[in-house]
């Protein structure tokens, strides 16, 4: 524990870039709970490199990270928040759905949304039951497609990504009708493959790739 | 079209998925028509100044957009502070505009010329960018003559101003995205990257890089990366990105700097062909593709 509170101490000693990029990496890698509020404020320096070490920290501690990751969001730093959205992705926690279904559908940082649309594929839902996992595997699935028409290429991009992982969510186990959502993500695919509007070639070569790989799944 | 130009570190009004920031008067959407509409109300610069901005950034293809920019672009205005426009900022928007409106812009070649000798030091930088982004041959000799003096004299500060005595980043990098690569014009760039300033060794190599696609001027973008002011590990992303340098993937991956910029470097490695040629109008699932797009999906 003490050693927890040292690195956390380092991170707050820090004074240059380097040096707290340096400590948040030591703190990060300890991958302790008790860090977890110290990573969460560490999004919010302004210093990506920071942030990404301390975005791998939270996902390294995962689940009992969740509650100070959503407590602490912060709603005046789309930067810090956008930060805090991709640890929630990357944990997939599920109590995390409603903060990325919001996040996706209105923030006003691409950043953010963007890093929603990838969350929104990749929520841990194996563990819950058939009907639970198949309204939450719904809920993203309608967050992504709403997503289909944001301004912003990358946002897109991210969607497309988000629609490729979220396919294996909407598994048939047979207790629950999943053609027809399945049908769904196919179509939002195939939309922004050939959405002859689509200003970023990479969008359109990313839906291919997704509709290629899931083509070849679904055979 | 090239993903990732470097003029998006430059101008006011950055395209988001870079940055979040919108322009001043937006949160305010507007149609083209309205934007044509402002664009009309030469009494009022600040209206007439997002307008431009608008029609560029939505690509508008109306016939009225460029004949109205071309008007805008000879709009020459003191700085109103109290309306919150800068000098010639009307004109310096217009000409940016242009420049995303190839190629019914194509007929303002001469315009952005003219504006290339204006006094104006900001507005030889907007018309260089858009005569690069509108691949101006035409061009090409007038940006020579302006580098020619070399880095002591067009690129040496200006007295009393952070600037240089030409708009030299703009100036290599539209002769980087024209492409002409004749010794004449290789040999007015080569000295830019010796120059003391960070940015403008980055345009220099990214200009040559697409010029030749010689790997040694792809490594010093590489090294930029590195750079300890995140401003130039900034602009070094953006150039390997516009320059299409697949061998920079993963030095661009691992790079100290906002994903979202990564993202747009990373883009432009999958859409700006390699060096020397014209980007791939459609670039296809091969396997190094699919590599960078990998890449980026772990930056999401």
């Amino acid at each position: 524990m003490p050693a927890v509170l040292e690195l956390v101490e380092a991170v707050r000693r820090a004074d240059t870039a380097l040096g707290l990029l340096q400590a948040t990496q030591a703190l990060a890698a300890a991958a302790h709970p008790e860090s977890a509020a110290c990573l969460v404020e560490i999004l919010g320096f302004n210093n990506p490199g920071a942030a990404v070490a301390a975005v791998d920290g939270l996902i390294a501690i995962g689940e009992p990270a969740v509650d100070t990751i959503l407590t602490n969001i912060d709603g005046y730093n789309y930067g810090a928040r956008a930060w805090a959205v991709r640890a929630l992705a990357g944990i997939g926690d599920v109590r995390g759905l409603a903060v990325l279904e919001d996040a996706l559908g209105k923030d006003i940082g691409p950043s953010v949304r963007r890093a929603a649309a990838r969350g929104l594929g990749q929520l841990r839902l194996a563990g819950l039951p058939a009907e639970e996992r198949h309204g939450m595997a719904l809920r993203c699935l309608q967050a992504l497609v709403d997503g289909c028409r944001d301004g912003e290429w990358v946002v897109r991009y991210a969607v497309v990504v988000g629609l490729e992982s979220l396919a294996s969510a909407l598994g048939g186990d047979g207790a629950v009708d999943s053609a027809r959502p399945r049908q769904q993500l196919m179509d939002a695919l195939r939309g922004l493959h050939g959405d002859a509007n689509e200003e970023a070639p990479v969008v359109q070569l990313r839906a291919a790739l997704a509709l290629q790989r899931l083509e070849a799944a679904y055979d | 079209m090239a993903a990732s130009t470097r003029s998006r570190l430059a101008t006011p009004f950055m395209d988001a998925g870079f940055s979040d920031q919108s322009p001043l008067g937006a949160g305010d959407p507007i149609s083209e028509e309205e934007a044509l509409r402002r664009l009309r109300l030469t009494d009022d610069p600040s209206a007439q100044y997002y307008a431009a901005w608008w029609l560029g950034r939505n690509r508008s293809t109306h016939p009225d957009a460029v004949p109205l920019l071309q008007e805008a672009l000879r709009q020459r205005r003191p700085r109103d502070l109290g309306a919150g426009v800068e000098e010639n900022a009307v004109a310096r928007n217009a000409a940016r505009a242009l420049g995303k409106l190839a190629p019914a812009a194509l007929v303002a070649i001469e315009d952005l010329l003219a504006t290339l000798e204006d006094e104006d030091h900001g507005l030889r930088e907007a018309a260089a960018r858009s005569l690069g982004e509108l691949r101006a041959q035409a061009a090409v000799a007038p940006l020579v003559r302006r580098l020619a003096t070399g880095p002591s004299v067009a690129g040496a500060q200006q007295p009393g101003t952070p600037r240089l005595v030409e708009p030299c980043e703009a100036l290599l990098e539209a002769l980087g995205d024209i492409g002409v690569a004749t010794p004449e014009v290789l040999k007015v760039i080569e000295p830019f990257v010796q120059h003391e300033r960070p940015l403008i060794r980055s345009a220099a190599s990214r200009a040559l890089l697409q010029l030749t696609g010689e790997e040694r001027w792809g490594q010093l973008l590489v090294e930029l990366l590195q750079h300890q002011q995140l401003q130039v590990r900034r602009a070094a992303l953006m150039d390997l990105g516009g320059a299409g340098w697949r061998p920079a993937l993963d030095p661009i991956a691992r790079t100290l700097a906002e994903n979202s910029l990564k993202l747009i470097a990373l883009r432009g490695l999958v859409e700006n062909a390699g060096p020397g040629s014209e980007p791939a109008s459609d670039p296809t699932l091969d396997a190094s593709t699919v590599a960078v797009m990998e890449a980026m999906d772990a930056l999401l």
